[in-house]
């Protein structure tokens, strides 16, 4: 596979990879620590003849995100954990009617104001549900620089393919992170969009939710004489709101199936020094470089210990990870949130035993804790 | 009950409610608005403050700069949440358990232009229509000073900002900003005024006028960003000065909605050209080709004048 090397930021990368990957639309809101996502889009997206526009809050920000979409365009919007609760009722909307939508979290410290420099991770379990109501969620999280790209550029043919948004997740130390990155060529990245589902046919035969049980809905970019109805209500196969109990039990068991019956689409994690590894490792996101760090150290000392580390955390690689924790006694969950992923891992391995390595002072974690909680198990 | 300041040696010795060893950027505008609301009065207050400049850097743990009961709240509630400590108050007055019910208080909310103009607007409007005992007061930088300079409704045509950015194809902003006084004259609020800190007996006795009138006031308070609008800090009363005397924020006040009247008058009128010569972000501005937007500010600054005189003598 051939590479090209770009030195930059996080949130520059996640930027760039959103051009790249075809989107032509932002709408966004300024917010601390993931402006910089949309600075440097409003700079990149004219220049493809996109638009990005600042909105008056983040629930606009979304919203105009949610009516681009709906043109056929692939739109995107990137806040902080502050500005997810304030978009979570679009959010739950664009679940609902099947909107695909790429949203940035670079997660800073909460709740609330929190801690607005910091790092955090702590809108993990936020990701899962951001809104009321029932839905199978896609979050991906980037634990390198060049996932930054990567990763929004999968979120997007994530978004086209399951008609749904895509959360990426960054946080502030990815984002404002600086360095080399090693992306795929242009070429390639263009060559693997994948446009989402089109229907051709006669107008009058056109149900964009009439489709099968493990599918999702095909919503025809308006402007093209395709008629439907749009709506945050229960609604059956030509989008008008329903009441009539078979189609609304089908409707939300569809919101699942359609995620769920395709994870192996969607399952994506890295496993370092894994092969004879005798302690488990599980982080996500920034730790990871920690914990590769501890790795390398504890290796050094006669430790056998590897990393499994998730990139889909929504759904979670639970197979995965039943694999791992079945086979290794000693395992060990870091995050910086009071183990919003732990919960996960322990309900995949069903282990209650699995310990957890949690800060949550807006401070990056060490090599050094991790060592140290690790002896201190062994 | 209004302090008497009758000149400026009162003004500047008058005992500081507002402590002045905080973050703000040297040659902050904020801190001199916000100095003279709190010593302008002998009355309690109970202020409230959206997430901005003036929150993050007044209440840096473990100090703070007010000398008051002061509520830190998301980016758009302040309006909101010093409605909800008014409504407490005036009930627990009616209930008769208010400890000191003879104590004057007053009610003031601070907010920037971003969550004033933008996100905390429904908010503010809500909270003026419900009619709440309350002054708000805007600190308008025209920008999102506190997270990189981006472009608000209140960021005028022409200006450079994070994300409105002047280049080869775009020379800033496009829209000249929101009238925001004359949107919150319209909800036919009590008091409605524009105040500059330059100009400091009128600021005060404005920032006094909306304190003594009960019902929900509004100040809009020119406040220079060294910063965003790149200037040296030295020159903040200077480059006030100049957006004052060129009518870029002409000094008036709306009474019930209704009466305006201008409060100052320039003896000489100066072009929005030096206006805009004398800070960076509208420094493409005087490039050939932008001489048009130059033209349009110009243009849109006396018809903004010719209308606030013309209201002035309707008298409606």
């Amino acid at each position: 596979m051939a590479t090209r090397e770009i030195i930059s930021t996080g949130n520059d990368l996640a930027a760039m990879a959103a051009v790249d990957a075809g989107c032509r639309f932002f709408g966004g809101y300024p917010i601390t620590p993931s402006s910089e996502v949309m600075h440097t889009i409003s700079d990149l997206l004219p220049q493809q003849g996109g638009t990005a526009i600042q909105m008056e809050d983040e629930i606009a920000g979304v919203a105009c995100a949610i009516g681009a979409s709906m043109s056929g365009v692939r739109s995107m919007t990137a806040t902080s954990g502050p500005g997810i609760s304030l978009k979570a009722e679009n959010l739950g909307l664009a679940q609902m009617a099947e909107v695909p939508l790429v949203v940035v979290n670079v997660m800073r410290g909460g709740p609330s104001t929190g801690l607005p420099t910091r790092v955090s991770q702590g809108d993990v379990a936020q990701a899962k549900n951001p809104s009321h109501g029932d839905y199978q969620s896609i979050t991906l999280c980037a634990g390198n620089l060049a996932e930054c790209y990567t990763e929004t550029v999968r979120a997007f043919n994530l978004a086209d393919r399951f008609m749904q948004p895509v959360f990426v997740l960054l946080d502030e130390t990815i984002g404002h992170m600086h360095g080399k990155a090693d992306v795929p060529e242009l070429e390639e990245i263009k060559a693997g969009i994948k446009p989402r589902k089109e229907f051709t046919g006669d107008p009058k035969d056109y149900k964009p939710y009439g489709v099968a049980q493990d599918e999702p809905a095909v919503l025809n970019p308006m402007f093209k004489g395709y008629r439907y109805h749009f709506t945050g209500l229960h609604h059956d196969a030509n989008g008008f709101p329903t009441e009539e109990i078979g189609t609304c039990k089908r409707l939300i068991e569809r919101l699942f199936n359609k995620v769920r019956d395709h994870q192996d689409e969607i399952d994506s994690y890295e496993e370092f020094m894994m092969d004879d590894a005798e302690f488990l490792l599980i982080a996500y996101g920034s730790v990871s470089l920690a914990a590769k760090e501890t790795i390398k150290q504890l290796r050094d000392q006669g430790i056998k210990a590897g990393l499994f580390r998730p990139i889909t955390l929504w759904p979670s690689p639970a197979k995965r990870i039943k694999h791992w924790t079945d086979k290794i006694d000693k395992v060990l969950c870091v995050e910086l949130n009071q183990g919003q992923y732990l919960d996960e891992i322990q309900r995949a391995s069903g282990r209650l035993d699995i310990e957890g390595l949690f800060k949550v002072n807006g401070r990056a974690i060490s090599p050094y804790e991790i060592t140290e909680k690790i002896k201190e198990m062994i | 009950m209004s302090k008497t300041i009758k000149n400026l040696k009162q003004f500047s010795t008058a005992n500081e409610r507002f402590e002045g060893a905080h973050l703000l950027c040297p040659g902050c505008a904020h801190s001199m608005i916000v100095r003279e609301l709190m010593n302008c009065t002998e009355d309690n207050l109970v202020l409230s403050t959206n997430t901005g400049c003036l929150e993050v850097s007044t209440a840096v743990y473990p100090y703070t700069s007010w000398d008051s009961s002061w509520i830190h709240i998301g980016f758009e509630n302040a309006a909101t949440a010093v409605a909800g400590a008014e409504a407490m108050y005036n009930a627990k007055k009616r209930k008769g358990t208010l400890p000191n019910p003879d104590a004057p208080v007053k009610f003031v909310a601070f907010g920037g232009d971003g969550s004033t103009y933008d996100i905390g607007f429904q908010w503010l409007s809500g909270a003026v229509e419900r009619g709440h005992d309350f002054t708000y007061i805007c600190l308008d930088n025209e920008v999102y000073a506190n997270t990189g300079g981006q472009r608000s409704s209140s960021t005028p045509i022409g200006a450079s900002t994070t994300t409105s950015p002047a280049g080869r194809v775009s020379y800033g902003e496009k829209k000249m900003k929101k009238d925001i006084v004359g949107i919150m004259g319209a909800h036919g609020a009590p008091y409605v005024a524009q105040v500059a800190p330059n100009k400091w007996k009128d600021m005060v006795k404005k920032l006094q006028k909306s304190l003594e009138t009960e019902g929900p006031c509004f100040i809009n308070a020119m406040s220079a960003c060294t910063t965003e609008w790149k200037f040296d800090p030295k020159d903040t009363i200077s480059v006030s000065d100049v957006a004052v005397d060129s009518l870029v924020f002409p000094l008036y006040e709306i009474i019930d909605g209704k009466e305006l009247n201008i409060t100052y008058r320039p003896k000489n009128i100066l072009p929005v050209r030096d206006y805009l010569g004398i800070q960076g972000r509208f420094k493409h501005l005087f490039k050939p080709e932008n001489q048009h937007v130059i033209e349009q500010w110009q243009k849109d600054v006396d018809a903004r004048w010719e209308y606030l005189q013309r209201r002035e003598e309707a008298r409606v």
